[in-house]
């Protein structure tokens, strides 16, 4: 027994020497159970900070009250103005609306029409655009939507009718018409007369004029079969296969930060066989190293991004080939910022066994908080900052850019200039690490 | 000609080479002899340009050598002391490889690699993968790479370390013939067998210092004695080691007991107190000091310490 033991503790101490070991065990399982709390465990917010286009076309109060609700609600940022050729502030109109939605700076729009409301009318029209780069966004977006128009107009509806009420039997003659219809109610179908009314079950002219609390509960469900959503799908309505099409740039994108840290790594190895010194010694420099690693590294990352979009394209149909020099120019920016990551990470590091084990925790992490495997929203408002920061978050912009939204140069420059811009500030502080650390 | 000049290289927890100055003349083989952590390994990468030196400088034919003078670096050729091979693909592969980095063009880079196969014996197992060759075959295989581009320099670090005396043995041989052939060698050991076999000049260095230096011969002759004593370990009592030390600095070794006599000893007394003393005249052996005796005497530790 006691060489049993002896042989555990050697184990343990091998295992607690063994700092990637001990990371991978503890830190990185540890990240992703506080990144899906967040989500799934209710430990965070919900859904917060959504993106969406809001334009108020009505003159009603109903469409100034979910207006003034949506500008309170956390669920959703409202953006009412666009930046105009001019470089102003102007506020939407019906079509540059549509626009901005269709060059994914929301990710859906509602509208307010002109005849959305109106007193003669019965009913609530909404128009709602949509670019569902993400399913499973687009889906929560349109509940957490109708959920919010929901509870706040049904009040309305039936502040209007009592008025309407009113004013055409009298205050007092209304309120006598609501309790004999309650009385009847009450005696054919054997309901209490009381609840009846207290509940709003029965609400036409229940209530004050006010929408108080005690009757939208039941005209709650009452309306709720006559808001009608005119929705429209702006953007990738042709896209084959979409969800394939979401999913592909998120997974390229992990696995490319895989094989690259790898390949960074491999400068230890090197190393430590002593064939740095070896190529050192003949008529090379440092500098030629690097580049070389660097070179190889981006051109790896193209090949294998641009191998994975081609079996995106053989098995799942995806359209690679109609945007395909956009989509070339995306993948080269994704992968000089990935190498660039990875060089840093080599940089940075003691020993290989260091550099893959920080290289796993950051590339779990970055996937996580990137978007790679669920919607950014769901996380707190904080990380989906610190989400912007990632290249995955990024790259999986410029993917879906090209590939759901067909987008042009222009359109993709600003994110392939974020990412050259990662690469090349990453680039500086790995040369900088290269200079100060001892893997030369 | 090489000449180092008022060389000092420190990290951060240690100085590992002081004010070291030495000329290497062309077409010399030069020992470096001293133990582990004593700076040879510095020395040589600063000699090959991987590193460069906090102050002084070193010059090649007059060129000084640095991690940027690429130009100088053609001269130069390191056996490194570590199998610096790719081991996943073959020998050729290898070859090829370090061979363009020094610019050979396609067809003489093809000659030189059949050429330095051949003289280290791996012509015939060119294709095989260097994964599949024995400590041995890699070690050659390590020495035709640094040799390929035909330097006028060849650095060895310890380049024998882990094998076994046969291929040892080959390796000195074609060391031998590349110091025929007019290359100038350093070679760095801790083994003072393989310098009193393969140099003709020694520079003994300790904590990055050189603190003897010249022919073997030389080095022999500035002892005080001209002869070491080796007494079996079959006499460890305090009154025998008291005794041995009476007639010099003695040294204890795993087997046996090392005299350096004081200077002007007779040797017919040390043998009369050592026979009053019941010590058989077998546990005794008379030998020429060796370059360990020498290390011993400058510095009062073994080579191997």
């Amino acid at each position: 027994m006691k060489t049993v033991w002896n042989l555990i503790k050697k184990e343990y101490l091998l295992f607690w020497n063994d700092k990637v070991s001990v990371s991978l065990t503890f830190l990185v399982p540890a990240v992703l159970i506080v990144l899906f709390g967040y989500i799934f465990g209710g430990s965070g917010n919900s859904a917060s900070g959504i993106d969406l286009a809001f334009l108020n076309n009505s003159n009603s109060k109903i469409a100034d009250k979910i207006e003034s609700t949506l500008d309170t609600t956390k669920t959703f940022h409202i953006i009412k103005t666009y930046l105009n050729n001019e470089g102003k502030q102007v506020k939407f109109d019906t079509v540059s609306i549509k626009d901005f939605v269709k060059k994914g700076n929301a990710s859906a729009a509602l509208v307010v029409p002109e005849d959305a409301y109106s007193d003669t009318a019965f009913g609530l029209k909404l128009k709602f655009y949509y670019n569902p780069r993400n399913e499973m966004e687009m889906q929560i977006i349109q509940g957490l939507l109708q959920q919010t128009v929901m509870t706040q107009i049904p009040e309305l509806f039936n502040s209007s009718l009592t008025r309407r009420s009113e004013d055409f039997l009298g205050k007092q003659k209304s309120k006598s018409f609501n309790k004999s219809i309650a009385t009847l109610i009450s005696k054919y179908f054997g309901v209490d007369t009381s609840k009846i009314l207290k509940d709003g079950y029965f609400t036409f002219g229940v209530g004050d004029s006010t929408g108080n609390d005690t009757t939208s509960k039941g005209a709650a469900k009452f309306f709720s079969s006559i808001v009608k959503f005119d929705k429209e799908q702006l953007v990738g309505k042709d896209v084959n296969n979409p969800n394939v099409t979401r999913s592909i740039g998120g997974y390229a994108m992990m696995f490319l930060l895989f094989s690259i840290t790898a390949s960074g790594a491999s400068l230890f190895e090197e190393k430590q066989s002593g064939v740095t010194l070896r190529i050192l010694t003949s008529p090379v420099s440092r500098m030629h190293i690097l580049w070389s690693k660097y070179l190889y590294n981006i051109s790896l990352g193209v090949l294998q991004l641009f191998a994975m979009f081609l079996f995106g394209f053989l098995f799942f149909n995806i359209d690679i080939f109609s945007n395909f020099l956009n989509l070339f120019i995306v993948i080269i920016s994704a992968s000089a910022a990935c190498t660039a990551f990875g060089m840093v990470l080599a940089a940075f590091s003691k020993t290989q066994a260091q550099a893959r084990g920080l290289g796993t925790f950051l590339i779990i992490t970055m996937s996580a908080i990137g978007g790679a495997w669920f919607p950014t929203f769901f996380l707190p408002s904080f990380i989906q900052t610190i989400s912007k920061l990632t290249l995955v978050y990024w790259s999986m912009d410029g993917f879906m850019k090209v590939l759901w939204e067909g987008a042009g140069f222009m359109e993709i420059l600003p994110i392939v200039g974020v990412l050259l811009l990662i690469a090349a500030i990453v680039n500086v502080a790995s040369i900088w690490g290269f200079k100060r650390g001892d893997i030369f | 000609m090489i000449s180092i000049q008022n060389i000092t290289k420190k990290f951060p927890s240690v100085t590992a080479l002081d004010d070291v100055s030495l000329e290497i003349k062309e077409k010399e083989f030069f020992g470096l002899l001293g133990p582990n952590g004593a700076g040879k390994s510095t020395l040589m990468n600063l000699l090959a340009g991987y590193l460069d030196s906090d102050s002084g400088e070193i010059l090649i034919d007059g060129k000084i050598i640095s991690s940027n003078n690429l130009e100088v670096k053609k001269k130069i050729g390191l056996v490194p002391q570590s199998l610096a091979l790719y081991e996943e693909i073959t020998a050729q592969e290898n070859m090829e490889i370090f061979g363009s980095l020094f610019g050979l063009e396609k067809s003489s880079l093809r000659y030189a690699i059949a050429e330095k196969l051949n003289m280290v014996g791996l012509f015939d197992r060119k294709k095989d993968k260097v994964q599949t060759f024995s400590g041995g075959m890699k070690r050659r295989l390590n020495l035709a790479a640094s040799i390929l581009h035909d330097p006028q320099i060849v650095l060895c670090d310890e380049p024998t370390v882990g094998i076994d005396p046969q291929s040892r043995n080959a390796i000195f041989d074609y060391l031998e013939k590349l110091n025929e052939a007019g290359k100038t060698i350093i070679y760095t050991t801790h083994y003072m067998e393989e310098a009193e076999r393969l140099c003709s000049r020694v520079a003994i260095i300790d904590f990055g210092h050189i603190i003897s230096m010249g022919t073997m011969q030389q080095l022999i002759d500035s002892l005080e004695f001209k002869q070491t004593i080796t007494i079996d370990k079959n006499y460890e009592t305090e009154r025998h080691t008291s005794l041995f030390k009476s007639f010099g600095l003695l040294t204890d070794h795993e087997n046996n007991y090392e005299l350096m006599p004081t200077d002007g000893l007779k040797l017919s007394s040390f043998f009369t107190a050592m026979e009053e003393s019941g010590i058989s005249y077998s546990s005794i052996n008379i030998k020429k000091p060796s370059l360990e005796s020498l290390f011993l005497n400058l510095t009062g530790r073994s080579l191997r310490d």
